[in-house]
């Protein structure tokens, strides 16, 4: 009876996934009103008070392209890092296993600030240290690049996080699906590309969207080493002109924008991985 | 004497916290036979199955199916080939559609051609009698249904044992039938068969032996469905009182 209940509710979690919804969809269209809104606001900003917005938009534009950019990369190597990391969590062998535990609780202890002041400030330092004693050229005069370390850092932060989406969305799944992939005589690695990634890739995406949006904000952070991202921009325009409300309205509302686009963008990609099952 | 396709010897399971499951097993099955497991929840009949296709360790003893022993990690894969395994709970794959469910493993285990996939695969549903649900998903079909879709997925793999680990258990009545009629339709063609259940209809039809299990042993083994009409021992009599 229990067995029973269960499969009906895994019944309901594949199948209403994907019959169109009709609250979803006026949902959608009043979250596309709010980008609207904040796109409108921004615009009518620009158009009636060009001074001092338009400046602002016009000083802070490149560091738009630096966040974006930051947000990215950072993105692409948490995917892959934690896709790795949440593998080894759930690894039978226990030095993987070991590993990945170890890494994941230390960077889940300390927070996203002082690991990105650590990869620009100390982790160089300590390369120069090194390539002293020995000698070493090319260690010796190392300058970090901010833009790369930031990205190391971020992505080495969120993997962690990311390990623990992957992990929760492998075990979510019912131990039958890996009992009966390898019943038929598959192995580890075949059963868990072709029947528990591919389920697991679903119940995660929503966990996956939210972490892409967290780690469009945490950029912000990248700021303070040395990366002229939008805050960054925002800051040192503020600083020559003292204009802190028009300053931080106007990057509150590009960061608002950007979003809730991205939040647009995760729900479609969603809708669209449930789609491609049928 | 033929050689046994499965031979199990003194197999002794413990799981943690010291529970056994399995106390001292031994049991031969030969090719073409249908062997029936019956016994309470508990007695270790799931976990002996289980065992023969490794989805269990055992941990002591020895199990040797089709010359492959299943302490042999190495080659388990192979092992499992020769192995078909239906479950309670019929674990298809709920990501692909009944024809894919029944392609993947021949494609990328047997390394089967597409076409080759495919042909197997719509034998085997015009066997189990739904090809007409070949692009289906499996939520979308009755567990009747969905367990001859296992059964047929099993089959794909031409395996030369077949193993029920209670394959009509979380089936609604009326559907029990149907799955039943498809696994004795096997078990005439000649397939070794292990089962798990409690249908006697089955047993009737098809087994050629019944063993009973209590406490991870075997208390008694009797031909065909003798051992539902005529146990001997009293454990059996009183396991059978409550079940039938």
């Amino acid at each position: 009876m229990l067995s029973k209940k269960k499969n009906e509710n895994d019944t309901n979690q594949w199948i209403d996934k994907d019959l169109p919804q009709v609250g979803e969809l006026s949902k959608i269209d009043a979250w596309w009103g709010l980008v609207l809104i904040v796109l409108i606001s921004i615009i009518l900003l620009l158009v009636l008070k060009p001074d001092p917005f338009s400046r602002i938009l016009d000083y802070v534009s490149d560091g738009i392209i630096v966040t974006l950019e930051v947000t990215v990369f950072s993105f692409i190597f948490t995917m892959v890092l934690g896709l790795f990391c949440g593998l080894g969590r759930v690894s039978t062998n226990k030095i993987i296993y070991g590993l990945v535990s170890i890494y994941v609780e230390i960077i889940r202890g300390i927070p996203l600030l002082v690991q990105l002041l650590v990869w620009y400030f100390a982790f160089p330092a300590v390369v120069i240290n090194i390539g002293k004693s020995m000698h070493y050229e090319p260690f010796e005069n190392y300058l970090a690049n901010p833009v790369a370390m930031a990205i190391i850092g971020i992505s080495i932060c969120y993997a962690a996080y990311m390990a623990e989406i992957v992990r929760a969305g492998i075990e979510s799944l019912p131990a039958g699906q890996m009992e009966a992939a390898r019943s038929l005589g598959m192995s580890k690695s075949q059963a868990m590309q072709h029947i528990i990634l591919p389920q697991a890739y679903r119940t995660i995406m929503p966990a996956v969207g939210n972490e892409f949006i967290s780690l469009l904000k945490d950029s912000s952070l990248v700021s303070v080493v040395a990366v002229a991202d939008l805050t960054r921009r925002g800051r040192e325009f503020m600083s020559t002109t003292f204009m802190p409300i028009e300053t931080w309205l106007m990057v509150a509302l590009l960061y608002l924008l950007m979003t809730l686009i991205s939040a647009r963008l995760v729900k479609i990609l969603e809708n669209k991985s449930k789609m491609g099952g049928r | 004497m033929e050689e046994p396709i499965i031979s199990i010897r003194n197999v002794y399971k413990y799981y943690k916290d010291d529970i056994q499951a399995l106390r001292g097993v031994s049991l031969d099955v030969y090719k073409g036979e249908v062997v029936m497991i019956i016994g309470p929840s508990g007695s270790g009949k799931s976990t002996l199955l289980r065992s023969i296709n490794n989805l269990e360790d055992i941990d002591f003893g020895e199990i040797i199916v089709d010359g492959l022993s299943v302490k042999d990690h190495k080659d388990i894969n192979k092992l499992r080939m020769e192995v078909g395994m239906v479950f309670q709970q019929f674990n298809l794959f709920p990501h692909l559609s009944v024809l894919d469910n029944v392609m993947l493993a021949q494609k990328i285990v047997r390394k089967r051609s597409q076409k080759e996939a495919y042909e197997t695969a719509m034998l085997l549903l015009e066997k189990v009698g739904i090809p007409d649900k070949a692009s289906a998903y499996p939520l979308q079909l009755s567990g009747g249904q969905q367990q001859r879709v296992a059964i047929a997925r099993a089959l794909a793999m031409n395996p030369k044992i077949m193993l029920f680990d209670e394959p009509t258990s979380a089936l609604d009545p009326e559907m029990i039938q149907e799955v039943l009629e498809v696994m004795i339709q096997l078990a005439k063609e000649g397939m070794t068969m292990v089962v798990v259940s409690h249908e006697m209809g089955f047993a009737r039809a098809a087994a050629d032996r019944c063993i009973l299990m209590d406490e991870g042993k075997i208390v008694e083994e009797a031909p065909k469905d003798e051992l539902f009409r005529n146990p001997k021992e009293e454990r059996t009599k009183l396991f059978l009182s409550k079940i039938l």
